[in-house]
């Protein structure tokens, strides 16, 4: 296996910073921090934008433009060389007007130039305030600044022409920009929204977009504060979520209902993927603000991990993925399917919780066709039998919000207890697999015993064989980190079966018989199962 | 740490206005959707808030009665939002205001949504609220207000 280098670290590309902006901007003194983009390199000036389709101007501040012509500002860092670079976009959330948000992610775009990375960090400060439903707006604006940097690529006489490689396309946003990627990642892909043109023509001259995007993250997201007409955004690409615990902010995790939906089961042809993974990183003590380093702490002292600590995470993890997706080495897409292999780079004594779904899967049990009780899933077939465990289906809200997604509900109160899942083993071709695949969570209800890990065993067996795999030999199933305020959240943690450790234990992959849930490691205890998949 | 409060409502009233650029076209378009020949008037709702909670991420969902007013925007004294069709007040006039930020639990305000002004006294409108609406403002009420 390749060893891998911290990827929040440093590289060895050079990279020069540049402001980019649409003069003349006479910001007032109130918005003396903007005055930056009114003076930007000469090289960088950029047309402005008309989002009055979508967006009023946030309240707040007075602005020296109107939502007609807003302008495309930010900043840039550019990798020296010859390129073509990918290009990594972020984009920040609500906050203070007056307060310019839009540099507290150049210590993450510095990271990525560091590797090679062109890195943006851009201004949609105009449209913070105590406003309401302006997201679509937000992804418009990210979108328009990708098509600038599209433009310079292909004007002969800029700097970046030829430099920005338009198929390796990450777009990072935070909170409502976070919400704001989801929306960006849907609408990249239409020619109108809401009646209005995004291919180009007037009276609003947005579009054509049709970048190839190759993942959308998003940092604490919102969500559903903008909905199209068509019903709540699912993310179209590959899918990437980071979120705090200690979150007092977006405090209810609703970005989890975003992820939910992205890459579901196509009921219909449950065999057929989208080609498109998601992946999850819930990380314990973090808050909403620090993953901005211009945003001061919403979490009194002591509450929260040290900023640097939350801004580690953030370059390790965010890190990974763009080695992964932008520069070609998948190895770091082992940190997305299991945060362990992290471990050494995140600070000590870090808790997360990480879910990873990959493209290439077929589900054993994913319980979304019905409340009824639980089954294996087609095409899969099979039984399953409970022993005195209570297995029951039911839409349950592990995160606050009205969910869509079925979840399996396992409780017991007696060791020995469980889950039988028979299949047939014609119809689960296991061996063409490399993991067996399970999302599980514990809650706060009074059978799990406070603090205490989870655990149970996973049995899995072809004829005569049976591999016997404590979950906690795979996994920690973490008692649910305290939330600031509300509920608790129920965080299922994936945990990922090699294939191989079966072939180990003598189990044949192409004969498996059964997989059984068995609870002989905590004598009581509330399981919540997302679903069972084989997968890579 | 204590959640946030919803934000308390002092008044609410409504004035039509001369539409935007924006609005105009959404008017347009709307027209086109529901087969109707709507007025060229737009209606501002201006909430008015005691006390303008912090701009943070989350947000205070605004419904009037069950519909959710899809977009607001902040002036100095609260918010406002558009409204473009004034089947929307027939529809909702003296409906209770409420907010919610999951649209789950539901505050009400104690407020009632106004009836317009009369289409005639649509005008240039002047003022804080009026300066924030130089473009499209909220367009509540899929399929009627917007």
């Amino acid at each position: 296996m390749t060893i891998l280098n911290n990827p929040a670290l440093n590289g060895a590309t050079q990279f020069d910073t540049v402001i980019y902006g649409s003069p003349p901007l006479a910001y007032p003194a109130p918005l003396i921090q903007f005055a930056i983009y009114n003076a930007p390199d000469p090289a960088y000036i950029t047309p402005r934008i008309n989002v009055s389709a979508f967006a009023n101007l946030g309240g707040g501040a007075a602005w020296p433009f109107l939502n007609t012509n807003v302008p495309l500002n930010g900043h840039v860092c550019v990798p020296r060389g010859r390129g073509p670079f990918p290009l990594a976009m972020f984009a920040h959330g609500n906050h203070n007007p007056t307060e310019n948000s839009t540099p507290g992610y150049l210590y993450l775009c510095q990271l990525l130039a560091s590797h090679g990375i062109i890195a943006a960090t851009i201004d949609v400060n105009f449209l913070n305030g105590f406003n309401f439903g302006e997201n679509d707006g937000r992804a418009i604006v990210h979108l328009e600044h990708l098509k600038q940097f599209r433009t310079w690529n292909n004007t002969a006489t800029h700097p970046l022409h030829g430099k920005v490689d338009l198929n390796r396309i990450l777009i990072v946003g935070h909170s409502r920009g976070g919400e704001g990627v989801g929306h960006a990642s849907f609408f990249n892909r239409l020619a109108s929204v809401g009646g209005v043109p995004l291919d180009g023509s007037g009276p609003n001259f947005l579009g054509p977009y049709r970048f190839g995007l190759t993942a959308a993250a998003a940092i604490a997201p919102t969500d559903r504060q903008f909905t199209p007409v068509t019903g709540p955004t699912v993310v179209p690409d590959h899918y990437y979520i980071i979120h705090g615990s200690k979150d007092s902010d977006v405090s209810d995790f609703q970005g989890y209902h975003t992820y939910e939906r992205a890459h579901v089961v196509d009921l219909a042809n449950p065999t057929v993927s989208d080609g498109k993974f998601k992946a999850m990183l819930w990380v314990h003590k973090a808050n909403h603000n620090q993953f901005n380093s211009i945003w001061a702490s919403e979490t009194p002292v002591g509450v929260a991990m040290p900023r640097a600590s939350q801004e580690e995470i953030a370059k390790v993890h965010l890190g990974a993925l763009a080695q992964a997706l932008l520069l070609d080495r998948p190895e770091y897409l082992e940190v997305l399917r299991d945060h362990g292999a992290a471990v050494a780079w995140d600070p000590a004594g870090t808790e997360f919780v990480s879910q990873y779904q990959d493209p290439e899967r077929v589900f054993v049990q994913h319980n979304q066709e019905s409340l009824g009780a639980p089954v294996v899933s087609l095409p899969v077939q099979g039984t399953v039998a409970a022993d005195g465990v209570v297995a029951t289906r039911a839409l349950t809200a592990l995160v606050t919000g009205i969910t869509s997604t079925i979840t399996l509900r396992l409780a017991w109160n007696a060791l020995g207890t469980r889950l039988l899942l028979r299949v047939d083993p014609a119809t689960l071709p296991a061996e063409r697999y490399k993991t067996l695949a399970l999302r599980v969570g514990q809650s706060t209800e009074a059978n799990n015993p406070a603090n205490r890990d989870q655990d149970f065993t996973l049995e899995v067996s072809s004829g005569s064989h049976t591999a016997a795999i404590p979950a906690s030999c795979l996994h920690r199933l973490l008692y649910p980190d305290p939330p600031p305020f509300g509920a608790a959240k129920i965080m299922m943690q994936t945990l990922r079966l090699p294939i191989e450790r079966l072939v180990e234990c003598g189990v044949d992959p192409s004969d498996l018989r059964s997989i059984a849930f068995v609870f002989d490691r905590r004598a009581t205890g509330t399981l919540y199962v997302g679903d069972l998949q084989c997968s890579n | 740490m204590q959640p946030p409060a919803p934000p308390k409502i002092n008044a609410v009233e409504v004035e039509a206005a001369k539409p935007t650029e924006a609005d105009r076209m959404a008017i347009a378009r709307l027209s086109a959707e529901t087969n109707r020949s709507l007025p060229q008037v737009s209606y501002t709702v201006k909430v008015q808030i005691k006390t303008k909670p912090p701009v943070t991420s989350m947000a205070w969902a605004l419904y009037v009665d069950d519909v959710l007013i899809p977009k607001y925007w902040e002036y100095e004294d609260g918010i406002y939002f558009t409204v473009l069709d004034p089947q929307f007040f027939a529809d909702h006039k003296g409906k209770p205001l409420r907010f919610s930020q999951n649209g789950i639990d539901f505050f009400n305000t104690g407020m009632k949504l106004p009836a317009p002004t009369a289409p005639a006294a649509a005008r240039s409108t002047k003022g804080k609220a009026a300066r924030s609406t130089k473009a499209k403002a909220a367009r509540p009420s899929k399929g009627k207000a917007r």
